[in-house]
């Protein structure tokens, strides 16, 4: 039957892998089982399979795209600029379309909808609470285990930043910052917003939480659920339709805004090229004097770099310059920035593979000597600290540079 | 039963796979030949590779071994329907520091093995492009260079002993400790026999110390006959760099678009050479070739600023296969080899063959040692391409033949190049190699088909196969 949807991977996209294998040893997935059909390669090989009629689109396909964790390490490596995120949403819109299951209705019914809702969150959110206040991790399900044990305290009432404003501090006439408020950042990662709102008034700012927005759709865009995806995708462009400058403060949400042209064509590109990760403003508020670089030496901090930060926005520096600038000593874990298994809905469908990630990922931490973590996206931060336990500490960039700048001087 | 469930008993479910989808990704590796994996197998001990070759043999299934499959020459492709043996999860490294070696399994992969041993001051040399993938087994088996195999030699002179698995699931270790073991030095035989003798399950590699100081020079020129001249002054000036490679102008504008290392895309040819030892020495060689390319009108001359600045070279070098994508979804290549003497003439015959057969060529190599890779990138959509390009490939290894060159560096023969073999050897020659290999595998169960082609043992000619024997 081959393909079935408009959004298929294109033969250009998999005619452009030339099956040199220079991905494999990057893929973490190949890393953990040392199979080709677990590869960035083998994946590529096998949507042309379909593509060529070797294949259907079936159970088996399902398995093994679903295998991948949509990390993007191949994406960095790939001599033949193969676009392999976009190939795997792709094939998995067609497994969504082709292969209808009520578990998959349902999860559409959440990536698509639901975390749209704001008092659905709120209700999820009391929810998790509850959970989190009455059982230990260790009871929990597999499924959940490392993300509800690796949440941060949850707030009784959350709040939601979602149409607020806030004046400069200090300085002005940077402009006008629109943040992405984000589905589980906003009930979830509060002090992670307020902590990017203050920073970036200081450096002269005029944020605004633009209202009417929603949750940027990568989840969905995961999974497969492209009505789900474009949907989500035309609130946030009317509701951002007059910003400049949009900023967030979650890797992932980030990089998928940044490919909203794939989602939303034109309209979709033109947002994408204003958005911008809050450490990438930050680094270059610090860099042009706008925002102090502190002296106060405070140690060191491990860097973990999220994926979608670091392979799919190939932002690496910014981060390390923030938490510098902040007076911590950036200490690397990881050279090549392999996936810490969390990498959205994947630790809950796939827990084994997502439990061997982490565990690895937590060793890393370990062996850098410090208990203190930098990651600016809540999917790995819940990894970490699910993985590491409460002796470790794993906060944003920009928290990390807030708090020094409060320390340094009370009254900013 | 079945070999399916023996091999399920042996191994458990998750290491055999079976599924038509799974087996399709092992059909194939880096080139372009598609064979047919029957059933694909994950051992991870010796003992379980001699168990599967023996109930491989006993359900005359032929065996094809793979590590990460970046073969160019299908050497790692079952061409009958097999059995193939993945030694990825053979992967283990104990290293002793003291003799500087490493008792390494087939399924490292090469740069793995460097990284490891750098803090302790020491990397494994021979360094094939695809270094960062390809697995040490796969360097063994196709005695693998790389571009710092000009001055280090290939894969064969940093093997020290070789555990393998024979046809009837022995255990057989070749070599040993000693630099120079007693009695016929098999290794030699067995490193680049590409899986025709036995599965390699392990192999006691030589570690060589971290030069203490290194010079990368970029240098470009608009001909690439100044090139090749340099090529040669430098090592008729008695300086033979670690590495010494040249690309063509579109290779470099297809790598500098991928790294952005600053390769200069408007020059005809540029040359990448590394000098590595006491710092002393470093910069009276690196003096050397700056003065070489000068006397040849080169038009850039840079040296590598710091490590970063190096390994971005040298990415974009590594890097420059796949590069090829950017042109062309298929990319065809032989490795010839050719007296450096003969680079200018050579290159000049290979590009026109590709005019006339209206092919895109790219030119990367090792031009120290006179080892090409004359790339020709295409669409094999095309209707009547892929033959039209092995045609090309035919006449561009004849001319190597011809001006004295050999048909392959270090890819390896594979199936690709297998006819290609009567080029450099007569009837006896190839005579000779088939009962060396009838020797260790009488009924050809291990990667039957490749590298000698069919009739080089005179029994292929007349006589009848013995009883139960696979042909």
């Amino acid at each position: 039957m081959g393909w079935v949807t408009a959004d298929a991977p294109t033969r250009s996209e998999l005619a452009a892998c030339i099956q040199c294998g220079l991905c494999l040893p990057h893929c973490p997935t190949f890393r953990l089982t040392g199979m080709e059909s677990a590869s960035p390669r083998g994946r590529l090989l096998m949507m042309s399979a379909v593509a060529e009629g070797y294949s259907e689109v079936n159970d088996v396909f399902d398995d093994l795209m679903g295998f991948c964790l949509q990390c993007r390490a191949c994406e960095v490596v790939c001599p033949s600029l193969v676009p392999f995120g976009r190939a795997m949403e792709g094939a998995r819109i067609e497994i969504a379309a082709q292969l209808a299951s009520p578990v998959r209705r349902f999860r559409r019914l959440i990536t698509g909808r639901w975390i749209g809702i704001p008092w659905v969150m709120r209700a999820v959110t009391r929810m998790a609470r509850l959970v989190q206040r009455s059982v230990p991790a260790r009871f929990l399900p597999p499924q959940v285990r490392t993300s509800i044990g690796g949440l941060r305290r949850l707030p009784k009432r959350p709040a939601s930043s979602v149409g607020s404003t806030f004046t400069p501090i200090g300085l002005s006439g940077a402009g006008v910052a629109a943040v992405l408020a984000g589905c589980v950042m906003d009930p979830w990662f509060g002090d992670v917003h307020t902590a990017t709102v203050e920073v970036l008034r200081r450096s002269g700012y005029r944020v605004v939480v633009p209202d009417g927005q929603t949750c940027c759709g990568a989840l969905a865009a995961h999974d497969g659920d492209a009505q789900g995806t474009r949907r989500l995708a035309k609130r946030n462009l009317s509701a951002f339709a007059s910003a400049d400058l949009i900023v967030t403060d979650a890797a992932g949400c980030g990089a998928h805004l940044k490919e909203y042209g794939n989602w939303v064509g034109d309209a979709g590109e033109i947002l994408a090229s204003k958005v911008k990760d809050v450490t990438e403003v930050v680094a270059e508020a610090i860099a042009d004097g706008r925002l102090p670089r502190l002296d106060v030496p405070r140690g060191k901090v491990a860097m973990q770099d999220p994926c979608h930060l670091r392979h799919a926005q190939r932002i690496v520096a910014e981060p390390r310059a923030v938490v510098a600038a902040a007076g911590y000593e950036p200490v690397e874990i990881d050279e090549v920035g392999m996936c810490c298994g969390a990498a959205g809905m994947y630790s809950m469908l796939h827990p084994k593979a997502s439990r061997e990630l982490g565990q690895k990922k937590a060793d890393q931490v370990r062996a850098s000597g410090s208990t203190l973590v930098a990651s600016a996206n809540p999917g790995c931060e819940m990894q970490l600290r699910g993985h590491l336990g409460g002796a470790y500490r794993v906060a944003h960039p920009v928290e990390l540079y807030w708090e020094a700048l409060q320390a340094a001087d009370p009254t900013r | 039963m079945t070999l399916t469930a023996e091999l399920r008993d042996l191994l458990g479910h998750d290491r055999v796979l079976t599924e038509p989808l799974e087996r399709w990704v092992y059909g194939i590796d880096s080139g372009v030949v598609r064979g047919d994996a029957q059933l694909v197998a994950f051992p991870e001990t010796t003992a379980e590779v001699a168990s599967i070759v023996r109930l491989a043999r006993h359900y005359r299934m032929p065996i094809v071994a793979r590590g990460a499959g970046t073969g160019l020459a299908g050497g790692a492709i079952p061409t009958q329907p097999g059995l193939v043996v993945v030694l990825t999860k053979m992967n283990s490294v104990e290293i002793d520091l003291e003799n500087a070696t490493a008792w390494v399994g087939p399924g490292v992969i090469n740069l793995d093995l460097s990284k490891q041993t750098d803090p302790l001051g020491y990397h494994f040399a021979p360094d094939p492009s695809s270094q960062s993938a390809c697995t040490i087994g796969g360097n063994i088996a196709n005695n693998s260079g790389g571009p710092h195999c000009l001055a280090e030699g290939s894969t064969v002179g940093h093997v020290l002993a070789l555990e393998m698995v024979t046809a009837d699931g022995d255990v057989l270790v070749l070599g040993g400790p000693a630099p120079d073991p007693l009695g016929l030095d098999l290794r030699g035989v067995v490193v680049g026999s590409e899986g025709t003798l036995g599965i390699i399950t392990k192999a006691l590699v030589r570690l060589t110390p971290n030069p203490p100081d290194v010079r990368t020079l970029l240098t470009a020129f608009s001909r690439v006959e100044d090139a090749a001249a340099t090529v040669s002054g430098i090592i008729a000036r008695g300086v033979v760099p670690a590495a010494l490679e040249m690309m063509d102008q579109r290779m470099t504008e297809a790598v500098e678009r991928f790294v952005s290392a600053g390769f200069p895309t408007d020059a005809a040819a540029v040359l990448l050479a590394e000098v590595v030892g006491l710092s002393a020495a470093v910069d009276a060689e690196a003096a050397i070739i700056e003065e070489v390319a000068r006397e040849n009108n080169a038009t850039t001359l840079r040296v590598a600023a710091d490590e970063a600045e190096r390994a971005k070279l040298w990415l974009g070098r590594k890097s420059a296969f796949g590069a090829v994508a950017q042109a062309a979804p298929d990319y065809y290549l032989h490795d010839t080899v050719v007296p450096r003497t003969k680079l200018v003439e050579t290159m000049t015959r290979v590009y026109e063959i590709a005019d006339r057969h209206g092919i895109m060529m790219l030119n990367v190599f090792h031009a120290g040692d006179g080892n090409l890779h004359p790339l020709m990138a295409f669409d094999s959509a095309e209707e009547g391409m892929l033959a039209r390009v092995k045609a090309a490939a035919r006449e561009l290894v004849e001319v190597c033949v011809e001006v004295g060159g050999s048909l392959s560096g270090e890819h390896g023969i594979g199936i690709e190049k297998r006819e290609l073999m009567k080029l450099v050897f007569n009837e006896a020659d190839l005579d000779a190699q088939a009962r060396v290999r009838e020797s260790f595998d009488p009924d050809a169960v291990f990667n039957p088909d490749k590298v000698l082609p069919a009739g080089s043992r005179c029994f292929d000619l007349g006589r009848p196969p013995l009883e139960g024997m696979w042909v």
